[in-house]
């Protein structure tokens, strides 16, 4: 069975034109990554929202068959692991405190021992007990990734998870996200700014611009030079890597055009 | 940092803040005591002692002073100085606003424009029970004013920002309201509205206290059922939304019970300073974010706030009794800036 299968989804803020129209892609099966591409306010948030929230304007958005609109709350939730963009807003409360309480609420009977090893695995053990404000803004988005993970969730809807994070911890986390997804025959939506990554990690690529899938399949069908101009406005060349792997080499920027971005309204 | 678990480590936590809880409980009857024994007539422990376990015993004039006068004022402190603090943090964190407390949404404000038209009309209407009437109206137009709020955050789909902005423009029609009626009063009428205004507890008996307490009973399990949920809140509203909490139901009914434990606190005793801004002040610097522990401890450091101003407000000056609402301000603002520094100090 398809993990999740997404087609024809639209969603406008109140009143205001669609920021994401008829957006759909091939289905996604366990154990996939699929990454989401496109410049700032294409899109990629608003996309993920609709998901989590199993909610749209138009199309259809079904996870394991069923209609995500029509999944009880417990259920939608306890299936999608959520990590919005924003990370866990800085007070005296702890990272433990925050994942406990989280931990607490899905009702399920997750062992002490689970919080321990996912903190220990996100190199947050150190930290576990300091408040939110003192820790620094990537510590806080493994944070994020933690609840989003706790619940060792069928579908991953990450949000820019490595935008703070440095390179070693990108690696980590993309790697244990992969891990999971293969333990628990999960599938994960990820967006990135970091293209290269995303060509790393990604088995299949989606890219939106101005609310639109421009281009979508394989990290080579995806990134190419036309694309990457069209899109993000960059002159880029694509080389290879050792093994393979695809790496962006971005040139320099294009002249700017003037729907570019998030000028546009 | 030892080999121990996070989870053991936390269980330590934990223990350490229910013994904070105890030494507050332990704190608040001291302060209790010492509220019984001040006053200018001459109590010592031991009468007081005495007269709490055998009523009867006790000289007829001692036992008026003790059992209608200092006992239900030094309860009632208890009662309305926990609502307010239960109140207060509920508030702060379902609406993510530090500066949030019972007062924001413009409840208050409502009861002391009930208490004040009132007071202005009651020489009009012979027939009104004046003392039954002033509560009675404070608490009716309290709950008024929650119920306009708790309508407008359902109706607004519970986003906080607006709640807060209504709150505030709540507020300010009431005071204005007060105001107004202040302009077109005379003048032992604006002598009473400035004394219901400043809160004081005196005013309040046994019926009071025990609708008060009652009230604060009958809310407290509702939030305590909640205490993971306001925990997770603290991390932002999505995050919490994404674990599956129902954050606007979690605000609506957060809002009903703050209305209500308000309402009922301030009609009897008029607006007291801001113990639902300072206990959960306190209570936060004290004992941390974890909602199981911060909620009681929000209360019981309302109900210690106000019983220590109590205390305070009949033995500060000899002879003199200030105003428990003043002090409250006064000695609580000094006490709020140095936990506030040691906070910092503490590098929290
Ligand atoms: N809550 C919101 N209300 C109104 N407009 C929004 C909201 N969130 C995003 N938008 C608009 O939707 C568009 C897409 O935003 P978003 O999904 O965040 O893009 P991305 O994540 O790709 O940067 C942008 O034009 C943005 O201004
Ligand atoms: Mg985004």
């Amino acid at each position: 069975m398809n993990l999740l299968e997404v087609e024809g989804v639209g969603f406008a803020y109140g009143r205001k034109p669609p920021v994401i129209s008829d957006i759909g892609f091939p289905p996604l099966a366990g154990g996939q990554l699929l990454g989401l591409l496109g410049p700032n306010a294409a899109g990629k948030s608003t996309l993920m929202r609709c998901i989590a929230d199993g909610r749209a304007d138009t199309g259809t958005i079904r996870l394991l068959g069923q209609e995500l609109a029509a999944m009880p709350r417990d259920e939608r939730t306890r299936l999608v692991g959520y990590m919005p963009q924003t990370p866990p807003q800085p007070s005296s409360l702890t990272a433990y405190e925050l994942v406990r309480s989280a931990a607490e609420l899905t009702g399920m009977a997750l062992g002490r021992g689970e919080i321990d090893a996912l903190l220990h695995s996100l190199g947050l053990a150190v930290e576990a007990f300091r408040p939110l404000s003192a820790l620094s803004g990537g510590k806080r988005q493994l944070v994020g990734l933690a609840l989003a993970l706790l619940r060792r969730p069928r579908l991953l809807l990450l949000d820019e998870p490595t935008s703070a994070l440095d390179l070693y911890w990108r690696n980590i986390v993309l790697a244990q996200v992969r891990r999971h997804l293969a333990e628990a025959a999960a599938g994960a939506i990820v967006a990135f700014h970091d293209l290269d990554l995303a060509a790393r990690y990604c088995d299949r690529l989606v890219l939106l611009d101005h609310g639109r899938v421009v281009a979508g399949g394989s990290p080579a069908e995806v990134l190419t030079p036309g694309n990457l101009a069209r899109v993000y406005n960059v002159e880029a060349e694509i080389l290879s890597g050792a093994d393979g792997r695809i790496i962006v080499n971005t040139l320099r920027p294009l002249v700017a055009h003037p729907t570019h971005g998030e000028s546009r309204c | 940092m030892s080999d121990a678990t996070l989870a053991s480590q936390f269980a330590r936590i934990s223990r350490r803040r229910t013994a904070i809880l105890m030494a507050g409980l332990a704190a608040l009857l001291l302060s209790v005591t010492l509220d019984l024994m001040a006053g200018p007539a001459d109590l010592g422990l031991a009468d007081i002692a005495r007269g709490l376990v055998d009523p009867a015993g006790m000289e007829p004039r001692f036992r008026v002073i003790l059992w209608s006068v200092r006992l239900p004022d030094a309860l009632i402190a208890l009662g309305v100085g926990a609502a307010l603090g239960l109140a207060g943090i509920e508030i702060q964190t379902v609406l993510n606003n530090p500066l949030a407390s019972p007062y924001t949404l413009g409840i208050a404000s409502a009861a002391t424009f009930g208490a004040a038209l009132t007071i202005v009309l009651a020489p009009a209407i012979p027939w009104l029970p004046a003392a039954a009437a002033l509560p009675a109206m404070a608490l009716a137009f309290a709950l008024g004013a929650g119920g306009v709020v708790l309508l407008v955050t359902a109706a607004l789909g519970g986003v906080r920002e607006t709640v807060v902005l209504f709150g505030i423009a709540m507020l300010f029609l009431c005071e204005a309201a007060t105001a107004l009626l202040m302009y077109l009063a005379n003048a032992e009428a604006v002598q009473q509205i400035v004394f219901w205004t400043i809160g004081s507890l005196t005013k309040a008996g046994w019926v009071e206290l025990a609708l008060v307490s009652l009230v604060f009973a009958l809310v407290f399990p509702f939030s305590l059922r909640n205490v993971w949920a306001l925990t997770l809140l603290r991390g932002g509203e999505e995050h919490a939304r994404a674990i599956g909490v129902d954050v606007a139901r979690l605000r609506r009914h957060a809002i009903l019970r703050v209305s209500v434990l308000t309402a009922f606190a301030v009609c009897f005793v008029g607006s007291i300073g801001f113990v639902g801004l300072l206990g959960p002040h306190i209570a936060r610097l004290v004992i941390g974010e974890d909602h199981r522990f911060l909620v009681p401890a929000s209360a019981l450091g309302g109900a210690l706030l106000l019983s220590v101003a109590s205390w305070l407000s009949k033995s500060l000056l000899p002879g003199v009794i200030i105003p428990v609402g003043i002090l409250t301000a006064m000695a609580g603002v000094p006490f709020f800036v140095l936990l506030i520094m040691l906070g910092r100090r503490a590098g929290r």
